[in-house]
């Protein structure tokens, strides 16, 4: 079921709808924010400034419009305008770093398989985690609308700003890059 | 650049389930065909589950209850200015059509019911109109001053 009619409520000025609204996007809005941003301390201030956003425009909001879109747009123009502030040179640089993260050698200490399993797969999450951060902000985010958020293209065309065909190439370039990150640095060992 | 080179630089959108249906039948009859996109393919589905499931970062329960309180005085602001707004319109709407009013009302008393008639411009519609121009522009400045003395303090708050 859609937000549309706690939206709606909203829109009339209703506060449990903003409750409802705020509880059914805040791990979506605080991931995509984060992976925008890459500091905690950062994406909860903004996550604060995105809901302030959406009380002060949502008598602006076209219901016929897509709110998620919606709010992940205002999310956004948010998360850039304070990454040109604190980074003004290179939004679209990549940090340096290791991806690879580090050891979980210390953490297999279980003989069992299936605790070895998930300390395994969750050193294969970090990695890959690791290796998302160092993207530029251009690819994290829509590797992050597109995987995490399970958006469809036209969606996020629509919250980037940018024609499909951008979106496409991003998302390719993103894969590739994210892909090269995860390249085993020693023969025979593999980021699976 | 070949079928095959042509269809392995779309492996990694094919595996992102971001390619066309007509394209994505392509990919999917070239890859039965050849192992080599198969397993480049399996590749990229294996990136592409991971990314899904990644683990999702929970906000703070004191940031999201602090943001909702935040935006719960906001709403309430933005609804306080705009009856404001709507009483501001209302109040200077009533006035405009009480200043207009008085000056036929004003001239009837005045000059009885004959004069309501004469069409010149005499002594009389000119001290009105004096007056309810000086009357309007202390008006105007005093709901001025309020204003920006209400969004100082808004600013403040």
């Amino acid at each position: 079921m859609g937000p549309e009619s706690e939206v709606a409520r909203l829109r009339r000025g209703d506060m449990d709808a903003l409750t409802v609204l705020i509880s059914r996007y805040q791990n979506r809005l605080y991931r995509y924010l984060l992976r925008l941003v890459r500091e905690p301390a950062e994406a909860e201030d903004l996550f604060q400034q995105t809901w302030l956003r959406v009380a002060e425009k949502i008598r602006g909001f076209d219901p016929s419009r897509n709110f998620d879109a919606w709010l992940f747009i205002v999310a956004r123009n948010l998360a850039i305008d304070r990454l040109r502030r604190i980074q003004p040179e290179s939004l679209d640089e990549p940090i340096s770093g290791d991806a690879s993260g580090g050891t979980a050698a210390d953490r297999l200490t279980s003989k069992e398989p299936a605790a070895i399993d998930h300390v395994l797969e969750r050193e294969r999450s970090n990695r890959l985690a690791a290796a998302l951060i160092t993207l530029p902000v251009v690819y994290r985010e829509v590797l992050t609308l597109r995987f995490e958020e399970e958006m469809k293209l036209e969606e996020i065309a629509q919250v980037l700003g940018v024609p499909l065909s951008t979106v496409k190439s991003r998302l390719r370039r993103s894969l590739e890059q994210l892909r090269h990150c995860l390249e085993p640095r020693h023969p025979g060992e593999s980021w699976q | 650049m070949n079928d095959h080179e042509a269809i392995r630089q779309i492996l990694s959108l094919a595996a992102a389930g971001a390619l066309e249906p007509g394209v994505e039948q392509k990919v999917a009859a070239h890859v039965k065909s050849c192992g080599e996109c198969a397993a480049e393919l399996e590749e990229w589905r294996l990136l592409a589950g991971e990314l899904r499931r990644l683990p999702t970062p929970q906000p703070p329960a004191i940031l999201v209850e602090r943001a909702r309180a935040r935006a719960e005085a906001k709403l309430a602001e933005e609804e306080e200015y705009r009856w404001q707004r709507g009483v501001m319109i209302f109040v200077v709407a009533f006035a405009w059509v009480l200043t207009l009013m008085s000056w036929p009302f004003v001239r009837l008393v005045s000059r009885g019911l004959l004069g309501m008639l004469d069409p010149r411009l005499n002594q009389a519609w000119i001290g009105f109109a004096a007056f309810t121009t000086i009357v309007w522009l202390a008006g105007g400045t005093a709901a001025v001053l309020l204003s920006l003395r209400q969004r100082r303090e808004r600013s403040l708050a």
